[in-house]
């Protein structure tokens, strides 16, 4: 999907946790319609930096503007823009005591006037985009974390959002399943054209689905490169970034090609 | 010796190590021909050595690889480095311990009232919207809080007022002034034990299922959920619950008291040969509507208390599961402190407005 206008970006972002700064001054734009994927080795500040994103957290400084609008200074630009969000996280954040079907309608029955009828043919149909239709009925503990996932993505498309966010979706499950979920995130970006934004360090979903990379790092507390997979695997000088795309400890010269 | 420094082979070190005292010849350990070793295997001959050292004996140790000569450095120096972490003591320390637990409680009790705040905005907002007066969760919760708690209210009060009044038809036995035993049950069950039992059973219920509920759902990112999906997580989460307690709890100080009463009845009849009529119509003189309706007036009050407490703790777990169960214990134990907080300011107001009876 080609990029279009600046939809979302921070501005000299600086946050972190109880007085431990984890970003530093990171500034990025994530355009209409791309697929752009947040990465780096453990602890560098991909979830902080998703936190604060979405309004989970609040940065110590700098600003987190949604279609222009700061969405830590203006709680009604934070609403809007939320209603037009979507976000599947690391565990599928499933309501534990409802079922998936209960859990994708679950959005409709809060902003929108369907009736319970139209909203389970809605509810259906988004699961069965994720080919989860069969298991309507299932609780959360009753399917598989890859299902579970599947079922959270399910209830972030619900009312169609511009923006999906994906906290590490990749985490925790087999190859295959993960393979599965890259596809189905492409298909989702490719026929609707819904912005993605993407934290992960599973190096062949980055290279399946990104259209550009950010990488952190956590010895300057910020962004160490962008770019496309690709260029940030083969033609980067900094060692730190090498060392991610080829899978090597740093300073090491062996490591393995993934792509 | 020679090969690998394992378990094994350091024990036999060591037992040689340890047969060298002052007066004996120096021990001298060749370790060219060691071609390896286990980290723990190498700690106890480093140990040994340190200790034969300390008695006096001449242990050295040669021709080790260079890594091997290294780790045996390291562990050398940092054994010796090695400080017992003081053990905290004094009356300085003890001061700090009290400061802190005052000022962390000092701060349970404002994040609790800015929390409470939060859900009475929640309820406000209601009236703008009725659709955030989410019904199918206030009911649920009205019958898990409500309806299950029924028996255990019922049997124990119900055993409170036999005990209550063996205890005061015994006492007031020795005066011959048994006939005053509906009297002291009827104030002390409608007054104080009936509202209080049953907010502390509430309490260990559900404040504390609350607590859980909620901790569970922060550890799951299943609240992170909520909010990002924009919803209005205190009107989802929250006024359920306290709405729910607001409706039950009245209807079960009720429950408690009428249940103690019966109590008293049953010890009545068969300790003090009391007719059920005499005890009946002796409750009607002393009793009057405002010992009731204020009992579950204030309930009221404890509904609030245990359902923000219950909802704050859990909404305040950071991290994993040993975090949910502090929260719940937190939340059962504030939750009756400051239910008998709230007892003793409510009534102390009570006994100044309550008209005298005059039997």
């Amino acid at each position: 999907m080609s990029a279009g206008g600046v939809l979302m970006e921070t501005v000299r972002l600086t946050g972190g946790y109880e007085g431990r700064k984890v970003l530093d001054n990171v500034s990025m734009k994530v355009h209409m319609g791309e697929i752009l994927v947040i990465v780096g080795r453990s602890g560098c500040g991909k979830s902080t930096l998703m936190n604060h994103l979405l309004g989970l957290v609040k940065p110590w400084s700098g600003e987190v503007l949604f279609e222009g609008a700061d969405i830590w200074s203006d709680s009604a630009a934070l609403a809007r823009a939320r209603r037009r969000w979507g976000v599947l996280f690391q565990s599928g954040a499933l309501l534990g005591s409802l079922t998936l079907i209960e859990n994708v309608m679950l959005p409709l029955e809060e902003f929108t006037d369907l009736s319970p009828a139209f909203r389970m043919s809605v509810a259906m149909d988004s699961l069965g985009k994720v080919g989860l239709d069969r298991f309507a009925d299932a609780y959360p503990l009753e399917v598989s974390g890859g299902m579970q996932k599947r079922a959270g993505l399910a209830r972030a498309m619900s009312l169609d959002p511009d923006v999906l966010f994906f906290d590490e979706p990749s985490a925790g499950l087999d190859p295959v399943t993960s393979a599965g979920l890259d596809d189905l995130i492409l298909t989702i970006n490719r026929l609707s054209g819904t912005t993605m934004v993407i934290v992960t360090h599973e190096l062949p979903s980055i290279f399946a689905i990104s259209d550009r990379v950010v990488m952190l790092d956590s010895s300057t507390h910020g962004i160490i490169a962008e770019g496309t997979a690709e260029q940030l695997r083969d033609s980067n000088d900094d060692d730190r970034v090498e060392a991610f795309f080829r899978r090597r400890a740093p300073g090491d010269d062996g490591g393995q090609d993934v792509s | 010796m020679d090969g690998l420094l394992d378990v094994e082979a350091a024990a036999e070190l060591c037992a040689l190590v340890d047969s060298a005292g002052p007066g004996s010849d120096p021990l001298l350990i060749d370790l060219s021909e060691c071609t390896g070793f286990e980290t723990v295997a190498l700690a106890m001959l480093v140990q040994a050595l340190m200790e034969a050292r300390n008695r006096g004996a001449d242990v050295t140790t040669t021709g080790a690889q260079a890594e091997l000569a290294s780790r045996i450095e390291s562990l050398t120096r940092d054994a010796a480095d090695y400080r017992k972490p003081a053990k905290p003591g004094g009356f300085r320390h003890g001061m700090i311990q009290i400061g802190e637990k005052v000022d962390s409680m000092l701060m349970t009790l404002k994040g609790l009232a800015v929390f409470a705040s939060g859900t009475f905005r929640a309820v406000a907002r209601i009236r703008t919207n009725p659709r955030l007066l989410r019904v199918r969760q206030t009911l649920y919760y009205m019958e898990q809080a409500g309806v299950d708690a029924v028996p255990i209210i019922a049997i124990l009060c119900w055993l409170l007022g036999v005990v209550l009044g063996f205890q005061a038809g015994y006492q007031l036995k020795n005066f011959a002034a048994e006939t005053f035993m509906p009297d002291l049950i009827a104030y002390s069950m409608t007054w104080e034990i009936g509202p209080l039992l049953a907010a502390v059973m509430v309490a260990g219920r559900s404040g504390s299922a609350f607590a859980a509920e909620l901790g569970t759902m922060k550890v799951r990112q299943e609240t992170d959920a909520l909010t990002v999906m924009g919803m209005d997580i205190w009107s989802y989460l929250v006024t359920p619950k306290m709405l729910a307690l607001m409706v039950v709890m009245p209807f079960l100080v009720l429950l408690a008291d009428f249940f103690g009463l019966l109590g008293g009845l049953l010890i009545g009849g068969w300790y003090l040969d009391m007719p059920a009529h005499v005890y009946i119509s002796r409750l009607a003189l002393v009793v009057i509507p405002m010992d009731i309706w204020w009992g579950m007036l204030k309930s009221l009050v404890y509904a609030v208390i245990i359902s923000n407490i219950g909802c704050y703790m859990g909404m305040r777990v950071r991290g994993g599961a040993a975090e949910v169960g502090r929260a719940t214990t937190s939340a059962v134990v504030t939750s009756i402190f400051l239910v008998i907080v709230a007892d003793a300011i409510i009534s102390l107001i009570f006994v100044f407005i309550r008209p005298t009876v005059t039997v």
